[in-house]
């Protein structure tokens, strides 16, 4: 009986024992999920990241009556963001594209970015110019409405698009306008004297990544927003060297000069149901007079080196649209024009009309239908008039 | 030249000007008030759909996450020069909506 009795005392005991470990046990459980649900997610400090564009297509070109077709093998840009704290950051874009069968690799730029303060930022290294707009904020293939750059843009123009060397940035309030400033310093244009293209002599060169001369050039914009809905932007930027030939050249004092002056209107108009976007810039550029040899003619000749261009782009987007098709369709024109100096080997007049249907398939995705029709008189390596009109169906992309 | 050598000394000027404007600890707070008032006054939301505007679609919020809108706003500031408010409040409202 002692026996049996003892038995029950000891699985009772055993059992109590079980219950209160499970109970303990469920009480550390709810402590523990109380604890993570309590834990929020937080940002790391540093981050990598890559982001970019691209796109491809397909254009007809017809010169003078004759047409040329091809599919276009496009763009990738990719764009390399490392954020060590909230003021340091390196940014750096490469371009890869196709062209005439080859691949071309582009060092767009790579610069560290410090934010100073409130009003001051930082960059150093290579860097998109803020001369005007277009290049430093609306080339992107998903960001240009176009599926081409507007005349004095990019390969043979005259609106320089980066450059190495040191800016200070920021922007402001005064009063109840905006303004944003940079000033920089870099390394500055070179200029062709004809010696290994004579075609070329007296054109600009932009993007050095070594200076010729120990002559650095200096430059700036400032923009203005006067009104507080940031619909409206106007800018003036200069571009300028007192020396752009290599040193110890009869160009090595042949100063350059470079003015800007671009305008933005975008925004939102019940009247209308939709996004108005009005842009343009205008780009004036003075080199000093200097003398270039002609080699076939065996002489020397001299011309006032001075270029201009412009553009002016208007854009329509029914966004109010009832209809997801319609309100998702962009209309845009554009017209540009290019003048070069009269007497150079490279003198031409260009104008160009174009106009485009866009279709958005997302807020960074498109497609372009455009058509273009230029007029080019001259041009180095070409003389008379040239007409020519181009179809073009593009699919950008940002990421 | 002397056109150049105005519009640099302007800009050098200009530099100092605002250099010596942000670091100054002695300003008035009405003014500062008055100033500021234009920003503080507009929400994140409002900000982000009339600057991002002014050179591309605005983003969507839920295109990336918390830590990846950090970094593009960092970027996105030195590109689209904004002010310090305007990129603080922007960025936050993406956070907040993504």
């Amino acid at each position: 009986m002692k026996k049996i009795l003892l038995i029950l005392s000891l699985l009772f005991l055993v059992e109590n024992i079980m219950a209160q470990e499970k109970e303990l046990l469920s009480k550390i459980d709810s402590i523990v999920k109380v604890e993570l649900a309590k834990k929020s997610y937080k940002d790391s400090k540093t981050q990598f990241m890559i982001r970019g564009y691209g796109h491809t297509g397909f254009a007809s070109v017809d010169t003078n009556g004759e047409t040329e077709s091809s599919f276009d093998g496009g763009t990738f840009a990719p764009i390399f963001l490392f954020k060590h704290s909230e003021r340091f950051m390196f940014e750096s874009e490469l371009e890869f594209s196709l062209s005439d069968g080859a691949l071309e690799v582009g060092f767009e730029y790579a610069d560290v970015v410090y934010v100073l303060n409130k009003y001051m930022t930082v960059r150093a290294g290579k860097f998109l110019l803020p001369f005007g707009t277009f290049m430093e904020r609306l080339h992107p293939s998903w960001i240009n409405r176009f599926t081409s750059k507007p005349l004095g843009f990019g390969h043979d123009g005259i609106a320089p698009s980066s450059d190495v060397g040191l800016e200070l940035r920021g922007a402001f309030y005064l009063g109840n306008t905006k303004w944003n400033y940079s000033t920089y310093v870099t390394n500055g244009p070179t200029i062709k004297d004809g010696s290994i293209e004579p075609d070329e002599a007296g054109m600009l060169a932009f993007e050095n990544l070594i200076d010729n001369n120990n002559n650095k050039a200096f430059g700036g914009r400032i923009g203005f927003l006067p009104f507080a809905d940031s619909s409206t932007e106007i800018g003036y930027s200069i571009f300028s060297a007192n020396g752009t030939g290599d040193k110890d050249s009869q160009y090595e004092n042949i100063g350059a000069f470079l003015y800007a002056l671009d305008i933005a209107f975008v925004k939102q108009v019940n009247g209308l149901s939709g996004v108005v976007d009005f842009k343009g810039q205008y780009n004036h550029s003075k080199v000093d007079n200097a003398t270039y040899f002609d080699a076939e003619e065996n002489e020397t000749y001299t011309f006032d080196n001075v270029s201009d261009s412009f553009y002016v782009q208007l854009s329509y987007r029914p966004t109010m649209s009832g209809n997801n098709f319609v309100k998702n369709l962009e209309f845009v024109s554009r017209y540009s024009e290019y003048n070069t100096p009269e007497g150079a080997k490279w003198e031409s007049n260009s104008s160009q009309y174009s106009f485009g249907l866009n279709y958005w398939i997302s807020w960074r995705s498109l497609i372009k239908v455009s058509y273009e029709t230029s007029d080019i008189e001259g041009g180095h390596g070409a003389s008379g008039v040239s007409n020519i009109d181009s179809f073009a169906i593009h699919w950008a992309i940002g990421f | 030249m002397k056109t150049l050598r105005l519009t640099i000394i302007v800009s050098l000027l200009a530099g100092v000007f605002v250099f010596l404007y942000s670091c100054s600890s002695t300003e008035n707070t009405v003014t500062k008030v008055k100033k500021d008032a234009i920003v503080h006054s507009m929400s994140g939301a409002q900000l982000w759909g009339e600057n991002c505007i002014r050179c591309h679609n605005i983003p969507s919020p839920a295109s990336y996450n918390d830590t990846d809108w950090s970094t593009i706003g960092l970027h996105m500031r030195v590109r689209a020069n904004l002010t310090d408010e305007e990129a603080k409040k922007i960025f936050d409202f993406l956070k907040t909506a993504n």
